[in-house]
């Protein structure tokens, strides 16, 4: 599999066409690649013909199996919802954790015992007030991970925090992302080349990838600040047909449609809305918003939540079996709607499936 | 050369002094009671040696704001009975105009000598105006001093002529008479400061058109003169085959020239201190008694013009009479005729393929061994100074306007700064024109945006030349509503002219404390929001930059960080080296960006060890790669 | 007779203030001088020179004729070079510093810096003796790299091509600078002056590594 590329490819293929999902792992790695307002830009091109940033970039070309056996050792068995050991709700037991997150305050939970009980010496998270524009973060303690609890809508290029991680020294480190992101430290942690780099041979003991179907564009702040006023904003919430705006003069409600022009136009090509290659993964139930779903698909995960179990900071119950199939369906949804898009837009994909694969995904949707 | 010479109070003595210090010594010993000028290379240097000495010669000195104010001012002293010299380049004369073309025409009272220095090649000029075509349409007497004795003599001379003539006197320099130093024998100084200024009540200086006819009257009354002028001169045989006409340094290239070619029985070289307007007599001597004429001056063919004009009008006299210089190509420097400036080889090659004798001094062979081993010599661009503040602000509007992705336009003009459109600014800046030219067309252009023009536009200026130009273009932007991005480049100096100070330091030419201008003072008069950065920050200053480019309307950011040369001098330099432990060199990614992009003359690559370094004979201190080298290699330590 | 003296280097470097120093030496000696400078632009990392012309008894214009250099005096191995192919001739002499300042277009590795050992070599085969050095070093031992121009002159004055003696030069130096830049020029100028009598110390003899 040839991943050879540079700078001048990463703006062809990904910036130029608005296929950069904002992960944030390729900025800080040299001067020319920079953020603002969560658009990344090359500011010069810096000459090479090969370079670490488009070998960590989530959009450039990846093989999605070889990827499974990087990170998991074998092949998938689920096409649909990749490797998973458990599928399972869960919640924070600790009531400042739960009321903090955005629904069952899982995340917050688990990272704040990985670095309560020295696991992880930091967590590389996003951390932003609700309804503004969010922020890289690198919390150190429990304190500072509860901080940044609550869900964030917009590509936050959190991966920054990494970097500043590997300069620190701090390590090892977990961190919380979008699938994107999660997809980005895994081409870190398998793709060669990094020699001398300041991330090369930096641990990333434990990544928690969350559930993402789209991103928006920041002008959705604006757009939240004109329907908001002069009210504060409490929480920011989706359900599956409106947006929520909880403010301290009430509740404000708007159908989903209106915020569909500020979707990521990266996100209309996601293939992986669960993070298949974390090592657990968490989202909402759309269902019961005390409670997370919460995808056990590591061994390194699988003993993290054990001990969090034992330990009592989170507890666990049996995901519905009734609800399996409608989130397969979203899943699978997403896949095929991305499939199509790329055929659409005439590009060759990002993703590098076998003919197998991809006869499991538009045949048949079982395991 | 030295100011020491300049001030010395010993008549007949020799003293080495350029030609710059000889004018200042001229109006010394003239006794002038005032002196003004807005800083221009070739002639910055005068008005800073008369500034040195004003005190202890009780007269007085200023650095104005720019050249017309500047002449205004001398004009204002003429008027008032005190001998005057106000010095300005050729592009500083163009801004004058319109106030020399009247004074011309109102007349004046105490002498009063307009110094202009053209810069033939540009050496530090964008243009090389051959600034004599406007003292001939300002009906001036011109003079060209050939060397820094005649700078002095000549300049003592022009105020005795403008007190005849009741008119200003243009003292035409060049950059080799102005930067050019040689011994010049000193006449005496004036015994006491000049005497009561007066303007009495009935006294008048009107432009008004009916006065045209005394310009003309005394142009005829200064050629007369010039009949008999010392600094008009002839040198040679009675019967020369050629006569070369010369003017200003021309007459050392052609002396040298003909001792050179051993022409010395056949050339005779006629040179013209009064070059406007022309002592006809005594060039209609001399033209009638050869048969070939070369025209040795630059930039322009200024005489060749006005001289053939005059052969035209005299035929029978002259004839048979063939004129050659530029226009036939024989005086030319590398580039062309009328290009660049001339030089003694120049001359040499002229005389040589009229007289058609030979003239290679040294073999056409010389230098092959050399060029042998070493085949190609990399040029040396000019680029910004190692710690100079420009370079961080054009890399950070550089970053702020990729950042934007609304291809910013970016205008500028004359100083420093202008270096913006080299490598060393990366290639940013789009358009130079005249002083404050990039405020006026970032005024014009933001004016298109009901065509659809939809680009931001950002003007750039410096300190000192946001108070000689740029402030009639704001209040035009204010009154005709416009929208752009002004970046005042405020390195608190005239850098480029040699750290001249200006209305927004608070200190005058003669040292004086006076109350600082500052920009945010002229903007908010006008009702201009402005924001202020420190250049050096360069991650605060692309954000300050990137906000300001979204906004609408005019708006300033000034960008202030004190020119690194005068840091450098003032307060000794952070010692700054690359830690090769910490550099990674090609394994970083960065492919050398301190070095190859950033481009500071004082970040360099030891290829032998493969790391970064800092050149320590050329680093200022300033410690803006440490911020921005990507592994924090880079160590600025204390000063010392 | 003429002495034809070109101080060449790149702006910043110098060369204007150490041309001024050598004509006013000149003048004390009771000689006529002519010079000619760049100044201005070229300063900002340009090509610079400073012509010198010394002579008993004639004045000269500021500018010396192509091929007609008696001495070269270069701040830099490069520019001594260009300025040598342009002004001189078989029996110009040179002195040289060692120390190469990079343009930037070599910086950016659009260009090449040619090997030092083989500028010295091609000036060496077009000139009638060298004295080559690294003056930066001796100045950065006597505190300032800049004074890498006072060490020039002390070579040149030293060497005895012109007609002045070594106390003239002290003389002008004294007079032109005051407080702690006098010293450090005087004790560069002087440094100079051993280096060309009695040789290099051996850490300056050779271009930088």
């Amino acid at each position: 599999m040839n991943l050879s590329g540079g700078p001048d490819d990463l703006v062809r293929k990904v910036l130029q066409p608005e296929q950069c999902a904002g992960c944030g792992l390729c900025l800080d790695l040299c001067p020319y690649l920079q953020v603002v307002e969560e658009k990344v830009v090359m500011i010069h091109p810096c000459g090479l013909k090969e370079g670490d940033c488009y070998r960590v970039c989530p959009r450039t070309p990846t093989d999605w199996e070889d990827m499974d056996r990087s990170v998991f050792g074998a092949a998938r068995a689920d096409h649909v919802l990749g490797h998973h050991r458990e599928i399972l709700f869960a919640r924070a037991t600790a009531p400042e954790i739960a009321a903090a997150g955005q629904y069952g305050g899982v995340v917050s939970a688990l990272i704040a015992f990985a670095l309560g009980r020295g696991e992880v010496r930091g967590a590389v998270l996003t951390a932003g007030a609700p309804g503004e524009m969010p922020r890289p973060a690198l919390a150190e303690n429990p304190e500072e991970a509860l901080a940044c609890a609550g869900s964030k809508y917009s590509a936050a290029p959190s991966l920054r925090a990494l970097h500043e991680a590997a300069r620190r020294g701090l390590e090892p480190v977990a961190v919380v992302g979008r699938p994107c992101q999660v997809l980005a430290v895994r081409k870190l942690e398998t793709r060669p080349g990094l020699e001398a780099h300041h991330l090369a041979g930096r641990r990333v003991a434990l990544v928690i990838g969350l559930f993402c179907f789209w991103a928006l564009d920041p002008a959705f702040y604006a757009f939240l600040r004109g329907k908001a006023g002069d009210a504060r904003i409490l929480k920011v919430d989706f359900s599956p047909d409106r947006l929520l705006v909880h403010t301290d003069g009430g509740l404000l409600e708007a159908p989903v449609d209106e915020v569909r022009a500020f979707v990521r136009p990266a996100c209309r090509e996601c293939f992986d809305p669960t993070s298949e290659f974390a090592d657990l993964a968490v989202g909402s139930t759309e269902y019961d918003e005390a409670w997370n779903t919460l995808v056990v698909r590591s061994a390194r995960g699988e003993a993290l939540v054990r001990a969090a179990r034992e330990a009592g900071v989170i507890e666990v119950k049996p995901y519905p079996p009734e609800r399996l199939p409608v989130l397969r369906t979203a899943v699978l949804n997403k896949k095929l709607r991305t499939l199509e898009a790329q055929a659409a837009r005439g590009e060759s994909s990002h993703l590098q499936l076998s003919e197998g694969y991809r006869r499991a995904l538009t045949g048949r949707d079982q395991p | 050369m030295s100011i020491l010479g300049v001030r010395l109070d010993e008549p007949g003595r020799s003293v080495l002094l350029t030609g710059n210090e000889a004018v200042a010594r001229g109006a010394l010993e003239a006794g002038i009671g005032y002196a003004s000028s807005y800083p221009g290379s070739p002639s910055a240097e005068v008005l800073g040696v008369l500034a040195e000495l004003a005190g202890e010669r009780g007269f007085y000195a200023e650095w104005s704001v720019n050249e017309k104010v500047a002449l205004e001012g001398a004009a204002a002293a003429s008027f008032a009975g005190l001998r005057a010299i106000c010095v300005m380049k050729a592009d500083g004369l163009n801004v004058a105009l319109d106030t020399l073309t009247a004074l011309s025409e109102s007349g004046t009272k105490a002498g009063l000598v307009v110094v202009v220095s053209d810069d033939p090649g540009g050496h530090s000029s964008v243009k090389e105006e051959d600034s004599r075509y406007l003292g001939k349409v300002a009906h001036l007497v011109i003079l060209e001093p050939a060397d820094p004795q005649e700078a002095r003599d000549m300049t003592v001379a022009a105020f005795g002529l403008s007190e005849q003539l009741r008119a200003p006197v243009m003292l035409r320099c060049v950059t080799r008479v102005c930067h050019a130093g040689g011994n010049v024998v000193l006449g005496a100084l004036p015994p006491g400061p000049a005497g009561r200024p007066h303007f009495g009540r009935q006294e008048r200086y009107i432009t008004f058109v009916a006065f045209h006819g005394l310009q003309e009257q005394r142009l005829a009354q200064a050629k007369a003169m010039g009949e008999n002028w010392p600094f008009n001169a002839y040198l040679g045989p009675p019967e020369p085959e050629i006569l070369v006409i010369t003017a200003g340094p021309g007459f050392l290239y052609a002396r040298e020239a003909v001792e050179v070619l051993g022409l010395g029985d056949r050339v005779g070289i006629l040179k013209l201190g009064m070059s406007w307007p022309l002592p006809e007599k005594f060039l209609l001597r001399h033209l009638k008694s050869a048969s070939k004429v070369l025209f040795v001056e630059e930039v322009e063919p200024f005489h060749e013009e006005n001289v053939g004009y005059l052969v035209a009008c005299h035929l029978e006299e002259v004839l048979p009479l063939a004129l050659y210089g530029k226009k036939s190509r024989h005086v030319a420097g590398p580039q062309g005729p009328g290009l660049g400036e001339i030089d003694v080889d120049a001359v040499v090659r002229a005389l040589a393929a009229l007289a058609g004798v030979p003239h290679e001094t040294r073999s056409s062979d010389y230098g092959r061994e050399a060029r042998e081993l070493v085949k190609k010599m990399p040029e040396r661009e000019l680029g910004f100074c190692a710690g100079c503040p420009h370079r961080a602000s054009f890399w950070a509007l550089k970053t702020a306007i990729a950042l934007d992705g609304r291809e910013a336009v970016v205008l500028g003009d004359i100083g420093c700064y202008t270096l913006g459109l080299t490598r060393s600014g990366y290639f940013l800046m789009q358009t130079v024109h005249a002083m404050g030219s990039g405020v006026g067309i970032a005024d014009g252009l933001g004016k298109l945006g009901r065509f659809g023009f939809d680009q931001p536009v950002i003007a750039l200026v410096g300190d000192s030349t946001f108070y000689h130009a740029a402030v009639p273009a704001l209040i035009n932007a204010r009154y005709n509503p416009s929208r752009f991005l002004l970046v005042v480049m405020d390195n608190r100096t005239t850098a480029m002219t040699g750290h001249q100070p200006h209305p927004g330091l608070g200190v005058t030419a003669l040292g004086e404390k006076v109350p600082a201008l500052s920009v945010e003072e002229v903007a908010g008069a006008l009702g201009i929001p402005v924001t202020v950065h420190d250049p050096y920050d360069v991650r605060g200053t692309v954000e300050v930059a990137y906000r300001l480019l979204r906004q609408d309307g005019v708006r300033i950011l000034v960008l202030r960080r004190e020119c690194a040369l005068v840091a450098a001098r003032r307060e000794g330099k952070p010692r700054v080296y690359v830690d090769p432990e910490r550099c990674v060199g090609d394994a970083c990614g960065c492919h050398r960006f301190c070095s190859r992009v950033f481009g500071c003359p004082a970040s360099i690559w030891d290829a032998a060890r493969g790391r970064a370094k800092v050149d320590e004979a050329v680093c200022n201190g300033c410690g803006v790669c440490a911020t921005l080298c990507p592994q924090g290699a880079i160590v600025v330590e204390g000063v010392g | 007779m003429a002495y034809n003296l070109i101080i060449t280097g790149v702006g910043g470097q110098g060369t204007v203030l150490a041309s001024q120093v050598v004509a006013a030496a000149a003048v004390e000696s009771g000689l006529l001088v002519a010079v000619g400078e760049t100044f201005g632009a070229s300063q900002r990392g340009g090509s610079v020179m400073s012509h010198v012309r010394v002579s008993r008894d004639r004045r000269y214009g500021p500018l010396i004729p192509r091929g007609r250099a008696t001495i070269v005096v270069g701040f830099e191995p490069l520019e001594t070079l260009r300025v040598l192919l342009n002004y001189g001739n078989p029996s110009t002499r040179v002195i040289m510093n060692l120390r190469p300042n990079y343009p930037p277009g070599v910086l950016t590795g659009a260009d090449v810096y040619p090997e030092p050992q083989t500028l010295e070599e091609a000036v060496r085969s077009i000139s009638a003796g060298v004295f080559a050095f690294n003056a930066t070093e001796i100045a950065l031992r006597a505190g300032n790299p800049v004074a890498a121009n006072m060490v020039m002159t002390g070579a040149l004055a030293g060497s005895e091509l012109l007609p002045i003696t070594v106390p003239t030069y002290e003389k002008v130096i004294e007079e032109l600078f005051t407080g702690p830049v006098r010293q450090l020029n005087l004790e560069a100028f002087r440094a100079g002056v051993r280096a060309v009598r009695e040789g290099p110390p051996a850490e300056a003899a050779r271009a930088p590594a």
